[in-house]
Formats: C-alpha cells, structure tokens, sequence
C-alpha cells in the first residue's frame, strides 16, 4: 500500500511543481508591473477559497471544466489529440435548451430528459470526425477544429432563429423551473454531483473493464494492441464517444445548472473557451479522471479569484490567463528535458 | 554588403562546398578503429562489441558481415559519430580522432547512410541535403545545392532529380538521395548500413556499381550487411564479427561463402537432447503455397508450403532478412497474405486477424519484444493480461477482476522468474531485456497453447533462462504443442527441432530430420548453395 501511495505522491510531484513554478513567475510578472504580488495573490485565494461562498463559485466555475477535460484525457489515454471538447459543448448547450427550454415535461423526468439530451447530441456530434477517422484516416486534430468551427456557428444560427427566447431576442430560451438544478448556493447547483459521478464512471471505465484496457492499450502502444487483437476502429469510437457525452454533459450544465441566466447569449459568451480550458485542466491533472476533478477546482478558483485580484488590488484579471499559461508550459518542461536527456543518453 | 546574420551562421568550417583538396592514394588506411569496446550497461550483460580492431582503405569496398545482433550497426554507429565508444581508439588518415557526434565525422570524412531513409518526404532532392548543411542559412542558394547536386550524379551515374520530391521518388532513388546527402560532404569513407535491404535487385545492381565507381575515385567503402552474395559480388575484404568479437577479417577473393556462414554461425556444437518421442498430433499448422510481401512491396515469402503436427517442433534456420520475419507475422495474422493459404487445425485463417488467430489457439513470441510484445507505458500485471483481459474468469461481464489477475501475475512471475518490483505500479518501460521476455514466454505459454509460434525465443538471454526456455518448450511439446521455431541460432535449432527447414530467399530450400543432417549441411543450404 505504501508503495502504491509514493507512485501517487510521484505523479502528483510534477502538477504541484508546475503550479508553484506558475505561481511565482505570475509573482515576477506582477512585480514588473509595479504590483504587489503578495496582496495580489492573498486577493486572489481568499475571493477562491476564502469563504463557503467562495467556495460555492469556484466550484460552480469548475464543474463545466472537469468534464471538458474528461474529453481530452480520454482521448490522450487512447492516444488521439481529441480537441473537440468545444465544439461538443455548445452542441450540448443546444440540446439542453431544445429539451430543457422547449419541452414540458413533469419535474424530475424533465431534468434527466434535458441532461440526457444534451449528453447525447454532444456524442452524435462525435460520429463524424470519429468516422472520418476509422474509415479515411482523416487525423483528429484537423477534423474537430473544422466540426468545432461547424457546431460554433451553427449553435449562433439556432440561437438566432430557431430556439430564441421569444422575450428577449439577444438570448436563447432559458431552462424551465422543471429543467433546473436545485441550487445549492450561490451559481453551484446539483449538476456537479452529475459530473463528479460521472468522472468517476470514466474512471472506472478505463482502469477497471476490459474495453478501458484496450483503450489504454491502444494509446500506449498501438502496435502491441494489434498484436492483443484490439480493433482500432472500436477504440476510436468508443473515445470519441465519450468525449462527446463529457463535452455534451459540460454544454448542458451551463444551461440546466448555472443561475441566474439558465441559458446561453448570442455571443455565446458564456460557453466560449470551457472546452478548450479543459485541456490545460487535463493536462494538470495528468490526463486521469480524478485527476481532473482536483486540477478544475484550481482552475475554476483561478477564474473566480481573478475578478477579485482586479476588484481589490488592480492586477487585471487576464493575468490569471497568463498564469494558467505558465503552468502548462511549466508541465510540459520536463517531458522536454526527458528527452534531451534521452538523445543525450543515447550518444553515451 | 555583408550580411552580418549570414556570418553569424558561416562560423567554423570555409568549406562551403565541403570540397577536399587533397588526392586519396590506393590503399592508404584512411580510418582504423582500434579494439573498439562498447557496452550497454542495464540493458544487456555483454558486450555489445568487445574489443574490435577494423580498417578501411582508399580504393576499396570493405564488407562488415554479420547475423543480426553481431554488432554491425553499432560498430558503424560509432565511426559515424552516432554513439560513443566505451573504449578504444579511432584514427583517420593516421591521427587518432575523438568523434563526439555525426558533424564531428562528417567534418573528418567519414559519411554514413543510415538503412532507413531519415529525408523529408514533401520536400525535394536539393531540400533535404540542404537541409543537412550546417552553412545553409537563408541566403544560401538552393541553385547552387541543385547545381552540385547535379555534377555529383553524373560523376557516379547517381542518376536523381534535384528538383523531384522525395515521396514521389521509388525506395532506390531515395535511397540514392541518402548516398548524395553524404557524398554532398566528399567523404573519405562512406559507410552504408544494409542498403539493399529496401531495393529490388536492380536497383541494388545499380547501386553496387555506383559503389565500386565511388571505390576506383579513390574513397573507402563500408558495406555493412548480412547477405553472403553481396559479400561475394562486391567487396575486396570482408570482417566477420560475431556477438560483438571480430573473427577475422579476409581478402574476399581468398574465402568462400561456406567459409564464411561458418564464421558467422560459429562451431555448433550439437547436444543431443534426451527426450522421448512424442505422440505425433494432427497437422496444427499448414501453409499451402504462401506469398506474402515484405515491406517495399518486394516479395518476402515466396512460395512457402509446410506442415507442423501436434507433439513436433519445426525449426526455421536462415540467415535473417530471408523472409522469417514476414513468415512469422503473416502466420500470426500480423501481415496480410498475397496468395495462398494458411489452415490451423484444418480451419481456413488467412486474412483472418490477429485476435481470430488467437481464439484458433495460436501463441505469437514475437521477434521485437518492445515494439509489440510489451506496453512500456503499462504496469506488469497489465502487460500479462494482454491475451486474457477478456476471457473469464478475469474478466467478468466486461469488467476486470483485480484481484484475481494480482494472483495470476504473482503465479507467473514466480513460476517464470520475472524480476520487478512490483505488480501494478512500475512502468514495463524499466524491466530488463531478459525480464521482457520472460514476461512474454509467461503471458503466451501458461495455457498451454495448441501451436506456438517462436521468433528468437531465446534471443538476448542469459544461459539459464535460455535452458529453462528449451525446457518448457520440450514439456509443451510432449504435452502435445505444435511448434514452430525460427531461429538464427543453429544451435537451438538443432537441440530443439524434429525437423529443421531451411529459407532461403523467401523459399523453403529443403526440410531435413534434424537427425538426418548436420550444421554444415544447413549451413551450406543458409548461403544459398544448392546441394
């Protein structure tokens, strides 16, 4: 057992590392603008973490992302660079308000309808680039920023015409009482009890069946899957499947789970960015569900605190961006260094 | 006007063009390495090369023979720089040299092309050399690239476009560019790892005669390969090394290909095993008239019929590179067939994959351990599950049953002795060679399977492991296994077979009772000689 808690404590080792190096050169950054950046970061964590309020938005903040990162890290563990977390979610957001906004159905059965609505658009939005891929070829990371680029535009267009709140033209319908979360405080209402479960189903999926040994397999070494007979084109489809339902499931809190607009603009503004956020929070939770969980608290409470860093010392809240910037450099260095160390190995 | 980022990148070498004034004289020693010693300390307990002496002269074609794993591509890694030696000496034209990496050689005259092409596909002939140029900056004239470019094909009937693109060019063109990316640097010595392996036989017609014209301008070649007839063809010496140890080195005009395969394959010292006969079983394995192609497209197995029964152990002698490899994979449902068929236990598997060859009850020891037989990422007990993830009783309705397969990996790894540190945390990436294979010989052997097929089971392994290898193939084989063994070490194919079959050329020269034949006999048949 103990064992097992030092290759835990070792795969945690570098996220921290990368978090604390983020940290301090957000420190420099802040300093060479003539800030503080001990008040900065003192305003920063008491507006995250501060209080239950606090607590209550960072969490609210972070629910959308530990899902949208679901979607990268699956991919990663199965080897494919899945980046269509975004274009999923606003499909989602589109489900949800379809089934969510325009349907009446009794309580109870009107939220799991909507939810299950927004996760299941979100995966038939993955059929595409998931079939182009088993059947041309067509590499993951062109398609789904094209399908990404696709759901944006078409989401602006059902906004505009088809699913408008008749009241107010600059809105789509919001979730009726019936399709909402109970809120729990603040913007956090019950639909992160949905994604935490399910985080852990995915867990469970990958680490304890066979179809997430063959997925895990296959991302590790695709010719040894050959070899153990893995079918490709199963993984394929079973990654972007649940891809598409994690994003899906992220557009749908947004719409059935986060007060007090219970809905999405016409900018979109209030989706923009979850799903591609998402991949730095996987990357810092070492692609693993759980991991997620933790490393989207961090972020969601970066992203609430940095209105307060703002509000009561003047650094601007974009800072909190740059931070999360460094972080993911600072996370990505030492697989550099691995391998110059390994080309250097090498020549010895 | 001079560009002052253009003299920045100029540093170091005036050799723009990499022109080399002095003539070379016949048979002056342009590099010798002297008892060079290599070791890969963790990964392998011997050494990788143990205290080579080796020369090459102005003028001449210098063959480096060997089986694979003898040490070849090493010896030529270090001459190019790629790796360090762990000791001994090099010189060039008579001064000893340390050469820390491939622009160190390139700058002394010693050019390598590698056996797989290392160019740019979309970018064409004059791209990719200038890509190598350490002067190229981007005020460098791509004309003047081409224009050399062009003078040294016609200087050596290189015959390549500068101006083509490389994915449009067939593997002996690229090949070719590989050859004028070097000779771009007018190297003293050219040393070429196994470049026929990727060409039809014209092609590597054409090539052996731009070498002998490169050879007559004076410069040394190295011809590293493990194809006798090669040796014979072409080269004016030949060195032998085997496991690492030089055995001689020979005018080539002064030895024959049967001395030769001897050297190669060393005295085999025959043990006959005592074991009882087997119960011969129904026919597990039957190839009827198999063509399969090999990586280029080229013909790899040509024409292959034979028969493996229950309670028998077929060996597969050859000189590596003669289709085994491809055999091997398209038998396992790893490669696809061209034409004929393949029956397992009387059932049609051809085309079929790799897991329907797997439910037919075939064991795969595959020939690259790392490449396919493991997931480095993945932990020991993950690794040993790859065949029975989803079989009951450690699967169960899809999901894995941890526990169970925790005392299934803990069985294996004490009846197999597999040294790791743990179960389910360790990375397969740190396991030690021998560790690897007996984690496969583990997961591929403990149901007992109906037919196994073995690439170089024993390949790598220390004497123990190799004897506890033998053993447990004897035992599966009275216990009625159907197996097929492929191997270079004639050695093992004589203390294991019943039968010995020769390939040769992607044919099957002869299938003998290893009791009715000798090392010799199949060593003549393993150069091709027709007896």
């Amino acid at each position: 057992m103990s064992e097992r808690l030092w290759s835990t404590l070792r795969s945690v080792a570098p996220p921290v590392v990368a978090i604390a190096v983020g940290l301090f050169v957000g420190a420099l950054l802040m300093l060479s603008f003539g800030f503080d950046p001990v008040r900065g970061y003192v305003a920063l964590f008491r507006g995250s973490y501060g209080s239950p309020e606090a607590w209550m938005e960072s969490l609210a903040f972070s629910t959308p992302l530990m899902v949208t990162a679901i979607t990268f890290a699956v991919g990663m563990s199965a080897g494919l660079f899945n980046i269509c977390a975004e274009g999923h979610m606003y499909m989602g957001a589109a489900g949800a308000i379809a089934v969510g906004g325009m349907v009446s159905l009794p309580p109870g059965l009107h939220l799991v309808a909507a939810t299950a609505a927004a996760m299941l658009v979100g995966g038939l939005w993955a059929l595409p680039a998931a079939l182009l891929k088993m059947w041309r070829g067509v590499h993951e990371v062109v398609s789904t920023i094209m399908f990404n680029w696709i759901a944006f535009w078409f989401v602006l267009y059902l906004i505009r015409f088809h699913i408008t709140d008749p009241g107010r033209a600059e809105r789509a319908t919001p979730a009726m009482i019936t399709a909402r979360y109970p809120v729990l405080g603040g913007s956090l209402t019950g639909v992160i009890f949905v994604v935490i479960a399910f985080c852990v189903a995915i867990y469970f999926l990958l680490w304890h069946t066979g179809l997430g040994y063959e997925l895990r397999l296959a991302g590790d070494n695709p010719d040894a899957a050959r070899y153990a007979g893995v079918s490709f084109r199963r993984v394929i489809l079973l990654t972007f499947l649940i891809g598409g339902l994690a994003a899906g499931l992220a557009g749908g809190s947004q719409i059935l789970g986060r007060p007090p607009s219970w809905t999405v603009y016409a900018t979109l503004g209030n989706l923009l960015n979850l799903g591609f956020q998402g991949i730095g929070v996987a990357l810092i939770g070492r692609n693993h569900p759980i991991g997620a969980i933790f490393a989207a608290v961090f972020f969601g409470g970066l992203a609430h605190g940095g209105r307060f860093m703002e509000y009561e010392v003047g650094v601007s809240a974009e800072m909190v961006g740059a931070i999360n910037g460094i972080i993911v450099i600072a996370l990505a260095l030492p697989e550099i260094l691995r391998i110059v160390k390994r080309v250097r190995a090498v020549k010895e | 006007m001079v560009n002052p980022l253009r003299k920045l990148l100029f540093r170091g070498s005036s050799r723009e063009n990499g022109q080399r004034p002095t003539k070379l004289e016949k048979g002056e020693v342009l590099l010798r390495a002297e008892g060079i010693v290599k070791e890969f300390p963790g990964v392998w307990t011997h050494l990788i090369l143990d205290h080579v002496t080796f020369d090459v002269r102005a003028g001449e074609i210098h063959a480096l023979l060997g089986e694979n794993g003898a040490g070849k591509t090493v010896m030529a890694n270090i001459l190019s720089g790629f790796y360090m030696p762990s000791s001994g000496q090099i010189h060039v034209r008579g001064r000893q040299v340390s050469i820390n990496s491939p622009k160190d050689a390139l700058r002394l005259g010693i050019g390598m092309a590698h056996q797989e092409t290392t160019l740019v596909r979309p970018l064409t002939v004059a791209e990719n050399i200038a890509l190598g140029i350490s002067e190229f900056d981007l005020s460098y004239p791509l004309s003047k690239v081409e224009r050399r470019v062009r003078e040294l094909s016609q200087r050596y009937g290189l015959e390549v476009d500068p101006r083509a693109r490389v994915e449009d060019l067939s593997a002996g063109e690229q090949q070719r560019v590989e050859i004028l990316k070097t000779l771009y640097y007018e190297p003293y010595v050219l040393i070429l790892d196994e470049p026929t392996s990727v060409l039809a036989p014209q092609e590597a017609e054409q090539l052996f005669s731009i070498l002998r014209s490169m050879a007559a301008d004076g410069r040394g070649i190295v011809y590293i390969t493990h194809k006798l007839e090669e040796v014979m063809e072409l080269s004016d010496r030949v060195s032998v090394l085997r496991l690492g140890k030089l055995v001689a080195t020979k005018q080539t005009s002064q030895t024959t290909k049967e001395e030769l395969v001897r050297m190669m394959i060393g005295d085999v010292a025959i043990t006959p095993t005592k074991r009882g006969r087997a119960k011969k079983g129904e026919v597990a394995l039957e190839l009827r008239d198999l063509h399969v192609l090999g990586a280029e497209g080229s013909p790899a197995v040509d024409g292959v019929s034979i028969q493996v029964r229950g309670g028998e152990i077929l060996g597969i002698a050859g000189v590596a590179g003669n289709g085994q490899r491809e055999l091997v994979e398209a038998i396992t449902g790893m490669r696809g067939v061209e034409a004929g068929r393949i029956l397992i236990f009387g059932e049609d598997m051809t085309g079929r994959s790799p897991r329907a060859f797997a439910d037919q009850g075939v064991s795969h020891i595959p020939e690259e351990r790392r490449r396919i037989g493991t997931a480095e990422g993945m932990s020991l007990a993950e690794n040993l599950m790859m065949r029975d993830y989803r079989l009951p009783p450690f699967s169960k309705r899809g999901v894995l049953d941890r526990s169970l397969i925790s005392q299934h990996a803990q069985r294996m790894v004490s009846e197999f002795g597999i040294m790791a540190p743990d179960l389910w945390d360790t990375e397969a990436r740190i396991l030690s060679g021998g560790n690897i294979q007996r984690l496969i010989l583990a997961r591929e052997l403990w149901r007992e399977p109906r037919l196994i097929i073995a690439a170089h089971p024993t390949y790598g392994l220390d004497l123990k492991a190799v004897q506890h290898t033998h053993e447990l193939f004897s035992r599966l084989r009275g216990k009625g296994s159907a197996i097929l063994l492929v191997s270079e070490d004639l050695e093992e194919i004589f203390a294991m077979s019943d039968r010995i079959a020769v390939m040769f050329r992607g044919k099957i020269v002869d299938v003998k009772g290893a009791r009715e034949t000798n090392p010799d006999e199949i060593g003549l048949m393993m150069a091709g000689s027709q007896i």
